[in-house]
Protein backbone atom coordinates (compact mmCIF):
# COMPACT_ATOMS: atom_id res chain seq x y z
CA UNK A 1 0.00 0.00 0.00
CA UNK A 2 1.46 3.31 -1.21
CA UNK A 3 0.69 6.52 0.84
CA UNK A 4 0.55 10.08 -1.30
CA UNK A 5 0.29 13.17 0.71
CA UNK A 6 -3.54 13.04 1.30
CA UNK A 7 -2.72 10.01 3.30
CA UNK A 8 -0.23 10.92 5.48
CA UNK A 9 -2.98 12.91 7.21
CA UNK A 10 -4.68 9.55 8.75
CA UNK A 11 -1.41 8.27 9.21
CA UNK A 12 -0.29 10.83 11.38
CA UNK A 13 -3.55 11.14 12.79
CA UNK A 14 -4.46 7.64 13.73
CA UNK A 15 -0.31 7.41 15.28
CA UNK A 16 -0.83 9.96 17.70
CA UNK A 17 -3.74 9.27 18.66
CA UNK A 18 -3.00 5.28 19.18
CA UNK A 19 0.65 6.31 20.46
CA UNK A 20 -0.79 8.73 23.22
CA UNK A 21 -4.15 7.07 23.96
CA UNK A 22 -2.48 4.05 24.81
CA UNK A 23 0.02 5.79 27.09
CA UNK A 24 -2.28 7.42 29.09
CA UNK A 25 -3.94 3.79 29.72
CA UNK A 26 -0.86 2.71 31.07
CA UNK A 27 0.47 5.60 33.19
CA UNK A 28 -3.28 5.59 34.58
CA UNK A 29 -3.50 1.84 35.24
CA UNK A 30 0.34 1.76 36.78
CA UNK A 31 -0.79 3.55 39.44
CA UNK A 32 -2.66 0.99 41.15
CA UNK A 33 -1.43 -2.26 39.48
CA UNK A 34 2.71 -3.26 38.53
CA UNK A 35 0.91 -6.30 36.92
CA UNK A 36 2.10 -6.97 33.42
CA UNK A 37 -0.97 -8.50 32.51
CA UNK A 38 -3.10 -5.78 34.20
CA UNK A 39 -1.68 -3.37 32.09
CA UNK A 40 -0.95 -5.15 28.87
CA UNK A 41 -4.67 -6.40 28.96
CA UNK A 42 -5.96 -2.77 29.42
CA UNK A 43 -3.59 -1.24 26.90
CA UNK A 44 -4.24 -4.07 24.00
CA UNK A 45 -8.38 -3.24 25.11
CA UNK A 46 -7.91 0.26 24.57
CA UNK A 47 -6.06 -0.50 21.39
CA UNK A 48 -8.41 -2.59 19.66
CA UNK A 49 -11.19 0.17 20.89
CA UNK A 50 -8.92 2.28 19.48
CA UNK A 51 -8.19 0.77 16.00
CA UNK A 52 -11.88 0.00 15.79
CA UNK A 53 -13.32 3.33 16.25
CA UNK A 54 -11.14 5.27 14.13
CA UNK A 55 -11.50 2.91 11.70
CA UNK A 56 -14.78 2.97 11.55
CA UNK A 57 -15.48 7.00 12.04
CA UNK A 58 -13.15 7.59 9.30
CA UNK A 59 -14.95 5.07 6.85
CA UNK A 60 -18.13 7.45 8.22
CA UNK A 61 -16.70 10.40 7.70
CA UNK A 62 -15.10 9.48 4.52
CA UNK A 63 -18.05 8.12 2.94
CA UNK A 64 -20.12 11.33 3.77
CA UNK A 65 -17.87 13.45 2.01
CA UNK A 66 -16.65 11.49 -1.23
CA UNK A 67 -20.62 10.44 -1.43
CA UNK A 68 -21.22 14.28 -1.45
CA UNK A 69 -18.47 15.44 -4.13
CA UNK A 70 -19.97 12.48 -6.21
CA UNK A 71 -23.52 14.18 -6.64
CA UNK A 72 -21.79 17.52 -6.78
CA UNK A 73 -19.89 15.90 -10.35
CA UNK A 74 -22.90 13.67 -11.47
CA UNK A 75 -24.96 17.38 -11.34
CA UNK A 76 -22.18 19.21 -13.58
CA UNK A 77 -22.20 16.19 -15.43
CA UNK A 78 -25.76 15.55 -15.60
CA UNK A 79 -25.32 11.96 -15.49
CA UNK A 80 -25.07 9.28 -12.82
CA UNK A 81 -21.50 7.84 -11.86
CA UNK A 82 -22.13 4.72 -11.04
CA UNK A 83 -19.61 1.56 -12.19
CA UNK A 84 -17.68 4.32 -13.49
CA UNK A 85 -13.65 4.63 -12.64
CA UNK A 86 -14.57 7.59 -10.88
CA UNK A 87 -16.85 6.00 -8.49
CA UNK A 88 -14.47 2.93 -8.07
CA UNK A 89 -11.62 5.38 -6.97
CA UNK A 90 -14.15 6.68 -4.49
CA UNK A 91 -14.58 3.60 -2.75
CA UNK A 92 -11.39 2.36 -2.55
CA UNK A 93 -10.19 6.20 -1.11
CA UNK A 94 -12.62 5.57 1.72
CA UNK A 95 -11.47 1.79 2.62
CA UNK A 96 -7.79 2.97 2.53
CA UNK A 97 -8.40 5.82 4.68
CA UNK A 98 -10.20 4.00 6.98
CA UNK A 99 -7.65 1.25 6.92
CA UNK A 100 -5.12 3.88 7.31
CA UNK A 101 -6.25 5.61 10.41
CA UNK A 102 -7.22 1.93 12.38
CA UNK A 103 -3.98 0.20 11.10
CA UNK A 104 -1.78 3.57 11.99
CA UNK A 105 -3.84 3.93 15.41
CA UNK A 106 -3.51 0.25 16.68
CA UNK A 107 0.43 -0.21 15.48
CA UNK A 108 1.26 3.11 17.11
CA UNK A 109 -0.50 1.48 20.12
CA UNK A 110 2.13 -1.24 20.65
CA UNK A 111 4.97 1.10 20.99
CA UNK A 112 4.22 1.91 24.44
CA UNK A 113 3.03 -1.30 24.79
CA UNK A 114 5.94 -3.04 24.24
CA UNK A 115 7.89 -2.92 27.18
CA UNK A 116 5.17 -4.75 29.07
CA UNK A 117 4.25 -7.08 26.74
CA UNK A 118 8.21 -8.54 26.83
CA UNK A 119 7.78 -8.39 30.74
CA UNK A 120 10.22 -5.59 31.04
CA UNK A 121 7.53 -3.25 32.17
CA UNK A 122 8.26 0.70 32.84
CA UNK A 123 6.24 3.35 32.55
CA UNK A 124 9.82 5.31 31.76
CA UNK A 125 10.08 2.65 28.97
CA UNK A 126 7.17 3.42 27.52
CA UNK A 127 7.64 7.00 27.75
CA UNK A 128 10.83 6.69 26.06
CA UNK A 129 9.89 4.82 23.23
CA UNK A 130 6.80 7.19 22.66
CA UNK A 131 9.00 10.32 22.57
CA UNK A 132 11.07 8.49 20.05
CA UNK A 133 8.33 7.45 17.95
CA UNK A 134 6.96 11.11 17.87
CA UNK A 135 10.24 12.32 16.72
CA UNK A 136 9.99 9.71 14.02
CA UNK A 137 6.90 11.26 13.11
CA UNK A 138 7.77 15.12 13.35
CA UNK A 139 9.91 13.92 10.61
CA UNK A 140 7.46 12.62 8.47
CA UNK A 141 5.17 15.39 9.19
CA UNK A 142 8.10 17.80 8.33
CA UNK A 143 8.62 15.79 5.39
CA UNK A 144 5.03 15.91 4.01
CA UNK A 145 4.74 19.69 4.75
CA UNK A 146 7.65 20.51 3.52
CA UNK A 147 8.38 22.80 6.58
CA UNK A 148 11.90 22.66 9.15
CA UNK A 149 11.75 19.45 10.29
CA UNK A 150 13.03 20.51 13.61
CA UNK A 151 9.46 22.60 14.15
CA UNK A 152 7.63 19.70 13.31
CA UNK A 153 9.66 17.74 15.66
CA UNK A 154 9.22 19.80 18.38
CA UNK A 155 5.71 20.09 18.40
CA UNK A 156 4.82 16.27 18.14
CA UNK A 157 7.43 16.04 20.81
CA UNK A 158 5.50 18.82 22.55
CA UNK A 159 2.22 17.11 22.55
CA UNK A 160 3.31 14.21 23.52
CA UNK A 161 5.03 15.92 26.87
CA UNK A 162 2.02 17.59 27.53
CA UNK A 163 -0.77 14.31 27.39
CA UNK A 164 2.10 12.39 29.45
CA UNK A 165 2.37 15.75 32.05
CA UNK A 166 -1.80 15.74 32.00
CA UNK A 167 -1.55 12.04 32.81
CA UNK A 168 1.58 12.23 35.17
CA UNK A 169 -0.86 15.04 37.08
CA UNK A 170 -3.68 13.46 37.32
CA UNK A 171 -1.63 10.00 38.62
CA UNK A 172 -0.45 12.63 41.58
CA UNK A 173 -3.96 13.39 42.19
CA UNK A 174 -4.94 9.79 43.16
CA UNK A 175 -1.88 9.38 45.12
CA UNK A 176 -2.70 12.24 47.50
CA UNK B 1 -19.58 -1.22 -42.52
CA UNK B 2 -16.71 0.82 -43.80
CA UNK B 3 -14.05 1.57 -41.40
CA UNK B 4 -13.83 4.51 -38.94
CA UNK B 5 -10.68 6.70 -39.68
CA UNK B 6 -10.82 9.42 -37.60
CA UNK B 7 -13.67 10.63 -34.64
CA UNK B 8 -13.47 13.93 -33.07
CA UNK B 9 -15.65 14.31 -30.43
CA UNK B 10 -16.45 16.93 -27.94
CA UNK B 11 -16.43 15.93 -24.11
CA UNK B 12 -17.18 16.99 -21.01
CA UNK B 13 -15.11 15.28 -17.80
CA UNK B 14 -14.63 15.74 -13.98
CA UNK B 15 -11.17 16.45 -13.73
CA UNK B 16 -10.50 13.07 -11.88
CA UNK B 17 -9.31 10.89 -14.00
CA UNK B 18 -6.77 13.30 -15.41
CA UNK B 19 -6.54 13.94 -19.22
CA UNK B 20 -3.40 12.02 -19.31
CA UNK B 21 -5.07 8.66 -18.08
CA UNK B 22 -8.20 9.42 -20.09
CA UNK B 23 -6.32 9.84 -23.50
CA UNK B 24 -3.85 7.05 -22.27
CA UNK B 25 -6.90 4.87 -22.33
CA UNK B 26 -8.32 5.47 -25.54
CA UNK B 27 -4.77 4.46 -27.01
CA UNK B 28 -4.52 1.47 -25.45
CA UNK B 29 -7.84 0.69 -27.49
CA UNK B 30 -7.33 -1.84 -30.50
CA UNK B 31 -7.23 -0.06 -33.83
CA UNK B 32 -6.09 2.75 -32.59
CA UNK B 33 -3.49 4.45 -33.89
CA UNK B 34 -3.45 8.09 -31.96
CA UNK B 35 -4.92 10.30 -29.55
CA UNK B 36 -5.22 14.21 -29.53
CA UNK B 37 -6.80 15.42 -26.25
CA UNK B 38 -6.67 19.03 -25.89
CA UNK B 39 -8.69 20.91 -22.82
CA UNK B 40 -10.56 24.34 -23.84
CA UNK B 41 -12.24 25.25 -20.76
CA UNK B 42 -12.47 24.44 -16.90
CA UNK B 43 -14.71 25.16 -14.27
CA UNK B 44 -14.67 24.10 -10.65
CA UNK B 45 -16.22 20.87 -11.16
CA UNK B 46 -15.75 19.55 -14.24
CA UNK B 47 -13.58 20.30 -17.84
CA UNK B 48 -13.98 20.14 -21.53
CA UNK B 49 -12.11 18.59 -23.79
CA UNK B 50 -11.64 17.80 -27.44
CA UNK B 51 -10.97 14.47 -28.16
CA UNK B 52 -9.46 13.51 -31.54
CA UNK B 53 -8.78 9.80 -32.27
CA UNK B 54 -7.40 8.37 -35.85
CA UNK B 55 -6.78 4.23 -36.47
CA UNK B 56 -7.17 2.25 -38.71
CA UNK B 57 -11.17 0.80 -37.52
CA UNK B 58 -11.83 2.96 -34.64
CA UNK B 59 -14.41 1.23 -32.86
CA UNK B 60 -16.92 4.20 -31.70
CA UNK B 61 -19.09 2.22 -29.07
CA UNK B 62 -15.64 1.36 -27.73
CA UNK B 63 -14.19 4.92 -27.62
CA UNK B 64 -17.93 5.71 -26.01
CA UNK B 65 -17.70 3.38 -23.35
CA UNK B 66 -14.22 3.74 -22.60
CA UNK B 67 -15.07 7.78 -21.82
CA UNK B 68 -18.44 7.11 -20.04
CA UNK B 69 -16.30 4.42 -17.99
CA UNK B 70 -13.82 7.23 -17.33
CA UNK B 71 -17.32 9.57 -16.10
CA UNK B 72 -16.96 11.41 -19.40
CA UNK B 73 -20.27 13.05 -21.52
CA UNK B 74 -19.91 12.72 -25.44
CA UNK B 75 -21.42 15.97 -26.12
CA UNK B 76 -20.81 15.96 -29.30
CA UNK B 77 -19.25 13.72 -32.65
CA UNK B 78 -17.47 17.07 -34.18
CA UNK B 79 -16.36 15.04 -36.82
CA UNK B 80 -15.99 11.67 -37.88
CA UNK B 81 -13.76 10.02 -41.45
CA UNK B 82 -15.02 6.52 -42.70
CA UNK B 83 -13.91 4.81 -45.74
CA UNK B 84 -10.61 3.53 -46.85
CA UNK B 85 -8.81 6.89 -46.97
CA UNK B 86 -8.76 10.44 -44.87
CA UNK B 87 -10.76 12.76 -46.56
CA UNK B 88 -10.15 16.23 -45.29
CA UNK B 89 -13.08 18.88 -45.53
CA UNK B 90 -12.88 20.83 -48.47
CA UNK B 91 -13.70 24.26 -48.12
CA UNK B 92 -16.05 25.59 -50.48
CA UNK B 93 -17.63 29.39 -51.69
CA UNK B 94 -19.67 29.79 -48.61
CA UNK B 95 -17.09 29.04 -46.03
CA UNK B 96 -14.64 31.68 -47.98
CA UNK B 97 -17.48 33.74 -47.81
Amino acid sequence: MSFNIEEGRYLILGSVDGLLATLGIIVGVSVVSASNSIVVSAGFGGAIALALTNGLGSYLAESTIEHGKLVRTEKSLLRKLNNTYVASQSRKKIAKDAITHGGASFLASLVPLAPWIFSVGSVIASVALSLTTLVALGFYAGYISRQNYAISVVKMVGLGMLIVIAVQLLRLVHLV
Amino acid sequence: MSQIKRLVLDVLKPHEPTNVQVASAIGDIQDVDGVNLSLYEVDQQTENVKITVEGTDVDFDLVLQTIENLGGVVHSVDEIIAGNKIVEEEETLHDRG
